[in-house]
C-alpha cells in the first residue's frame, strides 16, 4: 500500500486511528499497530508477510543468543563467549543471505553467465519489497545485542511491532532499536505530538503529490524518451529536475514515516536535513538519507578491510556497500564508487583547506557532483549512462539546445522556482518566528492548520485525477 | 603503564592526526571537542593509537567508545597484559 493514495490515507490511516485510540492499554494500542502493519504489508501481495514473518522469528533467536546471558553479565566476562560470536555470525549470514537471494541473486547469475559464459539458470525471484530496509534494521538490532548496546526482547510480540511497525517498514528511516526500545512499552500521544505529526504528514504528502510527481512528469518528458537525441541544455535541465524530484520524493516519505510515528506517539529518528545547503560531497552525506549513512558509519566504518583498520580503504568498503544496496545493478555500484572517490579526494584535501576553499566554488562544485550523481543512478542501461554523460558536455551532437526544454521551463516555471524555494530551511524561519512572542506563535499556529488544511486539500484533489505513483524508494527496498 | 602515561603517550598521538599541538585530552574529552574528530578521522585515530601502543581493540570497542577515559582504560588494561 502506498501513503499517498486516497485509500491509505482517508481509509487505512484513519481506522488504524480509530482502533487505535478506541484501544486504552499499551498492549492493546501495540496490537492494534501490529495487525495493521501486517496488512499494510500484506497488501496486493499477501506471500510476502512470510519473509517478514520468517525474518522476525529466527531474529527474535539470534538478538537473545547474540548477548550475554544473566549469568555471563554476573561474572563480567570480557570477551564474548564463542555462543554469542556463532549467533552474531549467524545473524550475519542470515540476514545479508535474505538481502542478496532476494535482491541480488538474479544480477550475480546473469553476470557470471554473463563474464564466464556459463549457462547458469537465471533465478526468478522477485525482489520483496522493503527487504533492505527492515533487513538493516533487524540486523542492527542483532549486532547492538552482541555489542551489548541493547538487552534483546524477549518478548515475541514487541519485537515483532519494531520490525513491522508500518510507518518506517517498507521505506525508511532506518530506525534502530535503541531509538524506540523504550517507546514499544511507555508512550503516550500528546495534542501537540499528535498535531505536529500530522502536519508533518501533510507536508511530506504534499511534497510528494504537489511537488515530486509533477516534477517527475516533465523528467519523464525528457529521459523517457531517447536520452541519446536530447541536447546538452535538455540533458542539464532534466537531471537538474530529477534531482529536484527525488529529493521531495524520498524526504516526502521520511516526513509521512516520521510524521505517522508521531500521531502513534513514536519519535523516530530524522532522515534528511535540508541536503542541498550542502557545501561539500561529505557535508551531503551527513544531511541525505542519514539513517543509512549512519548505519555504515556505525556497522561498517570499524570493520578492519583484510586486517587492516585505514580510513580509504574503509570509505572504499562503505561506499561500494552504498552503491550495491541500493540495486542489482552496475550504475548503483559506480554511483558508491563514485561518491566515494569525492569524498575520499575531500578527506585527502582535508577539513581545513577545503574550508580555505571560496564558499561559492563549493557550493557549485558539490552540486554539480550531486546532480551529474543523480544522472548516474537514473540510467539502468550502462549505454544510456554513457549517452547522458556525453550529452552533458559539449561533445553532445544534438547541439545547446532546440528550444524545447526553454518552453518546458517557462510553463512549468512556478513549479521548479517552488521546487528550489522549498530546498531552504523555510520552516525554521517560521518557527524562529513564532517565538518572537505570543502573538507571533498564535498567528504562526493558526496559519499552520491552514496551510495544512489547503495542502491536504490540494494534493487529495491531485490525488483523485492522478494514477497512484509509488515513492521510488520502494524500488530499493 | 599506568594512566597517566597513557594519557600522555596518548597526547602525541592526537596531535599527530589531528595535526594540532594544541590538542590537550582527558578522561572526559570526546568528539565533540575536537572539531576534526568525526567518524572518519576516528578510524584514523584507531589505526594510530594501535600501531602506537601495539595492540588492538575489538569492533565493538571502536564503535562504541564514549571518550578519551574509555580509551584510555582499554589501552591501560591491554599494556597490563
Amino acid at each position: 500500500m502506498i501513503f499517498s493514495s486516497l485509500v491509505f490515507l482517508y481509509l487505512f490511516l484513519p481506522l488504524c486511528l480509530l482502533f487505535y485510540f478506541l484501544v486504552k492499554s499499551t498492549k492493546g494500542k501495540n496490537g492494534v499497530l501490529i495487525v495493521f502493519s501486517l496488512l499494510f504489508y500484506s497488501w496486493g501481495e499477501p506471500v510476502r508477510i512470510l519473509f517478514l514473518l520468517l525474518s522476525a522469528v529466527v531474529n527474535y533467536f539470534l538478538g537473545i543468543g547474540a548477548a550475554p546471558t544473566r549469568e555471563e553479565l554476573k561474572r563480567g566476562d570480557d570477551t564474548p563467549s564463542v555462543r554469542r560470536k556463532v549467533f552474531l555470525a549467524l545473524g550475519l549470514v542470515f540476514n545479508i543471505g535474505m538481502i542478496g537471494v532476494f535482491k541480488y541473486s538474479k544480477f550475480i547469475v546473469t553476470n557470471i553467465n554473463g563474464i564466464f559464459g556459463a549457462s547458469l539458470p537465471v533465478p526468478n525471484i522477485e525482489p520483496v519489497i522493503g527487504i533492505s530496509f527492515y533487513t538493516f534494521q533487524i540486523l542492527s538490532y542483532v549486532v547492538d545485542c552482541y555489542w551489548e548496546k541493547v538487552e534483546p526482547q524477549r518478548k515475541f510480540t514487541k519485537l515483532l511491532l519494531y520490525i513491522s511497525l508500518f510507518p518506517q517498514l517498507i521505506a525508511g528511516p532506518i530506525v534502530r532499536y535503541s531509538t524506540i526500545a523504550d517507546e514499544i512499552d511507555n508512550r503516550r500521544v500528546t495534542l501537540s505530538d499528535f498535531s505536529e505529526g500530522f502536519s508533518r504528514l501533510v507536508l511530506g504528502l504534499a511534497k510528494k503529490v504537489i511537488l515530486a510527481d509533477n516534477l517527475f512528469n516533465i523528467v519523464d518528458q525528457f529521459f523517457g524518451k531517447d536520452v541519446g537525441a536530447l541536447t546538452m541544455a535538455g540533458t542539464w535541465y532534466s537531471v537538474i529536475l530529477y534531482s529536484l524530484y527525488i529529493y521531495f520524493d524520498f524526504s516526502g516519505y521520511s516526513d509521512m514515516a516520521i510524521g505517522m510515528g508521531r500521531m502513534f506517539g513514536f519519535h523516530f529518528n530524522e532522515n534528511f536535513n535540508h541536503p542541498y545547503l550542502c557545501k561539500d560531497v561529505t557535508e551531503f552525506w551527513q544531511r541525505w538519507h542519514i539513517s543509512l549513512g549512519s548505519f555504515f558509519r556505525d556497522y561498517l566504518l570499524p570493520i578492519p578491510v583484510f586486517g587492516v583498520r585505514n580510513k580509504y580503504t574503509s570509505l572504499f568498503l562503505v561506499w561500494l556497500c552504498t552503491g550495491i544496496w541500493h540495486g542489482a545493478n552496475w550504475n548503483y555500484i559506480i554511483w558508491g564508487l563514485y561518491y566515494g572517490a569525492f569524498i575520499m579526494l575531500e578527506t585527502a584535501i582535508g577539513k581545513k583547506r577545503m574550508a580555505k576553499i571560496p564558499i561559492v566554488i563549493r557550493h557549485i562544485y558539490s552540486k554539480l557532483v550531486i546532480i551529474v550523481g543523480f544522472g548516474i543512478f537514473y540510467f539502468e542501461d550502462l549505454g544510456d549512462l554513457g549517452k547522458f554523460l556525453r550529452n552533458l558536455t559539449p561533445a553532445n551532437p544534438n547541439g545547446f539546445s532546440s528550444g524545447i526544454e526553454a518552453m518546458s521551463l517557462v510553463n512549468n516555471l512556478f513549479l521548479v522556482i517552488a521546487a528550489i524555494i522549498c530546498t531552504f530551511p523555510l520552516l525554521n524561519l517560521v518557527k524562529k518566528f513564532s517565538l518572537r512572542s505570543q502573538n507571533t506563535k498564535a498567528v504562526v499556529s493558526v496559519a499552520g492548520t491552514l496551510v495544512s488544511a489547503g495542502l491536504l486539500v490540494l494534493s487529495s484533489i491531485l490525488l483523485v485525477n492522478a494514477t497512484a505513483n509509488a515513492f521510488l524508494y520502494y524500488k530499493f527496498g | 603503564m599506568d594512566r597517566e602515561q597513557v594519557r600522555v603517550r596518548l597526547t602525541k598521538v592526537f596531535r599527530d592526526v589531528f595535526d594540532d599541538d594544541s590538542i590537550e585530552i582527558s578522561d572526559k574529552t570526546t568528539a565533540d571537542d575536537i572539531e576534526a574528530w568525526d567518524s572518519l578521522e576516528h578510524i584514523a585515530l584507531i589505526s594510530a593509537v594501535e600501531r602506537a601502543f601495539k595492540m588492538r581493540f575489538a569492533t565493538k570497542e571502536v564503535s562504541g567508545m564514549k571518550n578519551v577515559g574509555e580509551m584510555i582504560s582499554i589501552i591501560a588494561e591491554r599494556a597490563k597484559k
